[in-house]
C-alpha cells in the first residue's frame, strides 16, 4: 500500500462520506421553496419542521459510515484548518454575492447568479485544499460556476435559483462522491467477506 | 564486520509492512477506531489485532476500549514516541532511496 495513500486516509474518510450531502442538498432546495413561500412552505413553522426531519435523515447516515468504516478524530491542526476554511468562506460567500449583485452601493450589479458563482467556487476551493479536486468534483462545481457566471441573470434577483442549482450540485457530488468513498474503502460487506475468506 | 550506517538501519518493529501501514495512518489522525484502520490498512481483524497489540506492547500506540452509543468500540491513538519513530522510519527510507538514487 502508498505511502501517500495510507496519509490521505483520513482526508478521503473526512471529505469524501458523500450520502451526508443528500440532505446538506435537500436543505439547499428547502430554503428556497421557503424563501419563494411554496405551498405548506408559506408557514415559517412548516420550514423549521422539514428543516429537522432533513436533519434527522443524516443521523441514519452518519450510523452507516460510522458502523460500516468507522471513526477518526482529526488533529488539531486539521480541524483549524477547517475552521478557518470555513469561516473565509462564508465571508466569500456573503461578501462575494453582495460585491458581484446586490443593493449595496458598492456592488458591481453584474448580470450573474453570485450565489452559484460564489459556492461553487468556495466548493472547488474547499475540495481541492482538503482532498484534491476529482473529475466530477470539476464537473459538476466547474458546471455550477459557468451557470452562474453566464451574464443571462437579469431581471429579479435569482439567488433562489442559486440556491436550488447550489442544492442540486451538492446531492450530485455527494453522490459520486460516496462512489469514489466506496471504491476507496470498500463496500460495507466487504470486511465481513474478507473475515469469511481467511477462515475458509 | 564494520557495523552498518546509521541511515541503513531500520526499524524492524515498524518496518513490517501492516505495523507500517497502521502507524501512517495514525500519523495523520489524532485517534482512529479499529474499523477505520481495518479499512485503511486492508488488514484482517485478527492481523490487526495483532499487530496493535505489538505497537502497544512497544509503547508506540495508545489503545482505548469504550463504549460508544452502547456499542464496543477499540479505538487508537500514536504515543508521542509513535509519533517519533514513525516519522524518523520514514527518513530512513527516503535517506535509503536516495543513497540507492546515487550514481
Amino acid at each position: 500500500m502508498r505511502r501517500e495513500n495510507l496519509e490521505t486516509a483520513a482526508a478521503n474518510y473526512t471529505y469524501l462520506r458523500g450520502l451526508l450531502c443528500i440532505p446538506a442538498g435537500a436543505l439547499f432546495i428547502l430554503a428556497a421553496l421557503g424563501n419563494w413561500q411554496v405551498g405548506p412552505l408559506q408557514h415559517a413553522w412548516m420550514f423549521v419542521v422539514l428543516a429537522a426531519v432533513i436533519l434527522l435523515a443524516s443521523v441514519p447516515i452518519y450510523s452507516h459510515y460510522n458502523k460500516h468504516y468507522g471513526r477518526l478524530t482529526p488533529t488539531t491542526r486539521q480541524r483549524t484548518r477547517g475552521a478557518i476554511a470555513m469561516a473565509i468562506g462564508l465571508a466569500v460567500i456573503v461578501g462575494g454575492s453582495m460585491l458581484l449583485r446586490s443593493r449595496a452601493g458598492w456592488s458591481l450589479d453584474l448580470p450573474v447568479n453570485a450565489t452559484a458563482v460564489t459556492f461553487a467556487m468556495i466548493m472547488l476551493i474547499t475540495y481541492a485544499i482538503g482532498v484534491g479536486l476529482k473529475s466530477h468534483h470539476v464537473v459538476i462545481w466547474g458546471a455550477l460556476l459557468l451557470a452562474g457566471a453566464l451574464p443571462v441573470w437579469t431581471g429579479a434577483d435569482p439567488s433562489n435559483i442559486g440556491l436550488v442549482m447550489a442544492g442540486v450540485a451538492v446531492m450530485l457530488s455527494g453522490i459520486f462522491d460516496h462512489r469514489l468513498f466506496v471504491r476507496t474503502f470498500g463496500s460495507p460487506a466487504s470486511l465481513e467477506l474478507s473475515e469469511r475468506d481467511v477462515r475458509a | 564486520m564494520s557495523e552498518p550506517r546509521q541511515e541503513l538501519v531500520l526499524d524492524r518493529l515498524i518496518h513490517e509492512p501492516g505495523r507500517l501501514a497502521i502507524l501512517t495512518v495514525l500519523s495523520s489522525v489524532r485517534d482512529a477506531d479499529f474499523v477505520f484502520l481495518q479499512r485503511a490498512t486492508g488488514l484482517t481483524k485478527g492481523n490487526l489485532s495483532s499487530h496493535l497489540t505489538k505497537l502497544e506492547d512497544a509503547g508506540l500506540v495508545a489503545i482505548e476500549k469504550r463504549f460508544v452509543l452502547k456499542k464496543p468500540n477499540t479505538n487508537v491513538t500514536l504515543t508521542a514516541l509513535g509519533r517519533k519513530r514513525i516519522a524518523k522510519h520514514w527518513a530512513q527510507l527516503e535517506r535509503l532511496r536516495t543513497l540507492a538514487q546515487e550514481p
